[in-house]
């Protein structure tokens, strides 16, 4: 028989096993503060009262405290946005990609009902259903590997692909002003197996368990409705919310250190609003992922110099060329004694600040991934490089400067490829994602 | 068939009147949690059918299923539920003892009301709604208690049992005549005869795995592949004809004592299958479990590693787990329609998809399941079948006869 119980003492010894490394603790911590920081753009974590006041007091139980708080994170499912976006990145990530195969219009209902229904319980760090039921010949319900792991600060986001617009649901007319899959661009190598999808759900954690428990449940609910298409698992946040610090990706680089984390960015560059001329998308946004492949063995043979000079940024520090400090803001027309620009036009910062962009951000929301080996016997591994933003054009102009001139390019492939409408959040118990559609 | 179902945990009988109890309790404490309706009279009946409504929803951050009603009279009831706003509720059924008399999966908030009618005699039943802060309400049906509490599923449950013991006799002597030709085939000498005689055999054996399976001694002796022999046993059966007859294509006096083994074998089977009664989740967890196989040895084309005939097995566990569901299915539409519609609908998505793969001019009737194959369509096949098992897994619990 499975243990279903929660213990206190389960919860504590995860906790201490997740905090046993210094990073860990300092992302929880971060993640912990700016839980409430984050509160002003429209999001609020909500702690478990012992477990909030030792966090954040310290104290000798230190590390299990901390632990044990961050089990008990757990965001509101409900609200004006999903949450997931401006959600303080969690450290973990499982990203999974279906499409349809029900051909009704009730088969796809059915699916988003059951999953809105799902994301309310799991989010609020509950089984979905009997994971022991007391019938001997039932099937459990819920599979229970996040039993008494508390919610672990898991967000569940839900996009929609283009392709579930088109006649096979009757969707047309509810389909948002100008989604369409992205074009292609210069620098891509996108294969088959990672593009595309009716559907996303992207789940992220404090712990990769409750992630996977989440995705797979929700997989498993819909199996006559979907079948999977693509998924990554992110074993590392490689962006920064507010008041974050900044983590790094796999060349080592931070990465996000000038990423939206101001409610008014979030308003300007990442909502919907009606332009989408779409109701759903009233407080939604577009998701673009991207499946980043890096060679890593050849860039781990390049010196430190190039190394620095493609990103434009120390790799230490993370501080621009042009200044001391990471959160130095970059001065792209500063030149050298040389009479050359000291942050390289061609370098990641120069081509990819809004400042060269016609002011355009997006916000950043990655994880590090790995795949274990490939075919060749090569680290298989990269960024899967998740963006929000109101409009996927914003994302493809960005890409099309860094895709045609990069010199990043040499040490990256763009493996994986899709673009999600994120539909706004729903407003309490009783609704559903997509219920518009069914009117 | 496979599984012995172990001793059964008491928590629940002992749950049972405890959880009894907190809903009276809570009858006298909530507004509304339970209403009790005209006093002794019921739910009321119009055109010969009493209704229940009820609603699930949140009350104070509980999930909470409330009926209007908690008695009717004997006769038609129907159940109307809705899900206001309890996401962690999901589906309702009505109980007597333990046995599912009906129910309705999918009541999902948002979504419209669902309904089910039973036809009940005097007794107690419960409401069970998995998931809420009560999960059992005491239904009480007042009147007439002649037959057992049961709405007629037991009388379609037995005779569809007995219906299936007479497909297992029929397939069973179908593999006897089978195996006998291919014995004579063997002893010829003719591979290519005996390899045909070999793909003419396997179907009677596939569609009735389950049921061979719960004989330990002889489904080992019959259908052991050559990774599941232990280091120094016998290996006997089919797969070691089939790699005599499709990779070394050559018979030997080996091959001829391995023909002769099987007919002895099938012949024991035949007697142990003889007069076998059935229970409703046998047959229900034996079509799960063709479909299982499928996906376990079949799709990985680890079943027929030789002769590739793979898709001839799978056709045929898909067309055994299809009767077994076929059997059940005048009893299950009673308990929950829906159910019934998807798996179905499921079945001949399935039955349609694997058209593709037939070949009349191939051995056996099917598209030898090649590497190439296998690695265009395996993903393709494992969602398909994966689609299926999913609803189909869930019959056991509907059909226990507790």
């Amino acid at each position: 028989m499975a243990a279903s119980t929660p213990s206190k003492d389960g919860v504590s010894r995860r906790g201490f096993l997740h905090g046993a490394g210094g990073t860990a603790i300092m992302s929880a911590s971060a993640g912990l503060v700016a839980g409430t920081a984050v509160g002003a753009i429209g999001a609020s974590a909500v702690l478990a009262g012992d477990a909030a006041h030792a966090a954040t007091s310290g104290g000798p139980t230190g590390i299990a405290a901390l632990g044990a708080a961050q089990s008990q994170l757990a965001y509101p499912f409900y609200g004006e946005h999903q949450s997931g976006i401006a959600t303080p990145p969690q450290d973990h990530l499982v990203f999974m990609s279906f499409d349809m195969t029900g051909k009704s219009r009730t088969d796809l209902q059915l699916v988003l009902a059951k999953w809105s229904a799902a994301m309310a319980e799991m989010t609020a760090g509950k089984a979905i259903g009997a994971t022991e039921p007391g019938r001997e010949q039932a099937i459990p319900v819920d599979t229970g590997e996040a039993t008494g792991m508390g919610p672990q600060g898991l967000t569940l986001t839900l996009g929609f692909g283009p392709s579930l617009f088109d006649d096979r649901f009757g969707l047309e007319k509810f389909k948002p002003a100008n989604f369409a899959d992205l074009p292609a661009m210069a620098g891509e190598s996108l294969q088959p197996q990672f593009t595309g999808g009716d559907l996303c759900i992207q789940a992220c954690a404090y712990d990769p368990q409750v992630a996977y428990h989440a995705i797979r449940n929700l997989a498993r609910m819909a199996r006559t409705q979907v079948k999977t298409r693509w998924t990554v698992l992110g074993f590392g946040r490689a962006s920064a919310g507010a008041n974050q610090q900044t983590p790094r990706n796999l060349m080592g680089f931070k990465d996000g250190t000038r990423n939206i984390t101001t409610a008014e960015d979030m308003a300007e560059h990442v909502w919907t609003g009606e332009e989408t001329g779409q109701s759903w998308m009233n407080g939604g946004t577009y998701l673009v992922a991207r499946k980043i492949h890096m060679m890593i063995e050849t860039w781990d043979t390049d010196s430190i110099g190039d190394q620095q000079s493609i990103f434009g940024r120390t790799k230490h520090e993370g501080a621009p060329h042009s200044g001391k400090l990471e959160h130095d803001v970059p001065d792209f027309a500063a030149k050298g004694a040389d009479g050359e620009p000291v942050i390289a036009a061609d370098s990641h910062i120069a081509l990819a600040a809004h400042e060269n962009n016609n002011g355009v951000k997006i916000l950043r929301r990655g994880y590090n991934f790995t795949d274990g080996l490939d075919s060749v016997g090569r680290l298989d591994a990269g960024l899967f490089f998740l963006s929000f933003q109101n409009d996927p054009a914003n994302f493809v102009a960005l890409q099309r400067r860094l895709g045609s001139s990069d010199r990043l390019n040499e040490y990256i492939r763009h493996v994986g490829s899709a673009v999600f409408a994120v539909p706004a959040g729903l407003p309490a118990a009783g609704s559903y994602y997509g219920q518009e559609f069914f009117a | 068939m496979i599984s012995t179902p172990r001793k059964r945990t008491t928590a629940l009988l002992v749950a049972g009147p405890a959880l009894a109890a907190m809903v009276l309790a809570g009858c006298s404490g909530t507004t509304g949690a339970t209403g009790t309706g005209a006093a002794g009279g019921g739910a009321p009946v119009a055109n010969g059918t009493a209704a229940v409504s009820v609603s699930v929803k949140n009350v104070d951050g509980k999930d909470q299923c409330v009926p209007d009603f908690t008695s009717a009279p004997a006769g038609p009831v129907t159940f109307n539920i809705s899900n206001k706003d309890a996401s962690g509720v999901s589906e309702v059924e009505l109980l007597s003892d333990k046995r599912i008399l009906g129910e309705r999966e999918n009541v999902i908030p948002g979504l419209k009301p669902v309904s089910f009618t039973v036809t009940l005699s005097g007794g107690s039943y419960q409401l069970y709604c998995p998931g809420a802060g009560t999960e059992y309400t005491p239904f009480t049906v007042t009147g007439n208690s002649t037959a057992a509490a049961s709405n007629g599923t037991t009388d379609l449950l037995a005779a569809g049992t007995a219906g299936y013991g007479g497909y297992v006799s029929g397939q069973v002597a179908s593999l006897v005549e089978a195996v006998a030709a291919l014995k004579t085939a063997v002893d010829s000498g003719d591979v290519t005869a005996s390899q045909k005689a070999y793909a003419a055999a396997r179907p009677f054996y596939e569609r009735i795995e389950p049921v061979a399976e719960s004989f330990p001694e002889l489904d080992p002796a019959l259908d052991l592949r050559i990774a599941d022999v232990e280091p120094g046993a016998e290996w006997t059966g089919f797969h070691p004809l089939e790699r005599d007859l499709f990779e070394t294509k050559a018979i030997t006096d080996s091959t001829k004592a391995l023909a002769a083994g099987l007919v002895e074998n099938v012949g024991k089977l035949q007697k142990e299958t003889t007069g076998l009664q059935y229970k409703a989740e046998e047959l229900a967890n034996g079509a799960s479990g063709l479909l299982e196989e499928v996906q376990s040895s079949k799709i990985t084309g680890e079943e027929e590693a030789y002769s590739k005939l793979d898709l001839l097995d799978f056709g045929a566990n898909v067309e055994g787990s299809q009767q077994a569901f076929e059997y059940l299915k005048p009893a299950l539409v009673v308990i929950d329609a829906d159910l019934v519609k998807t798996i179905s609908a499921q079945f001949d998505t399935v039955t349609a998809a694997l058209e593709d793969y037939k070949d009349a001019n191939a051995i056996g009737g099917w598209k030898p399941y090649t590497e190439e194959l296998k690695a265009s369509d395996a993903t393709k096949l494992t969602q398909l079948i994966q689609s299926l098992q999913d609803p189909l897994s869930k019959i056991a619990a509907k059909v226990a006869a507790v």
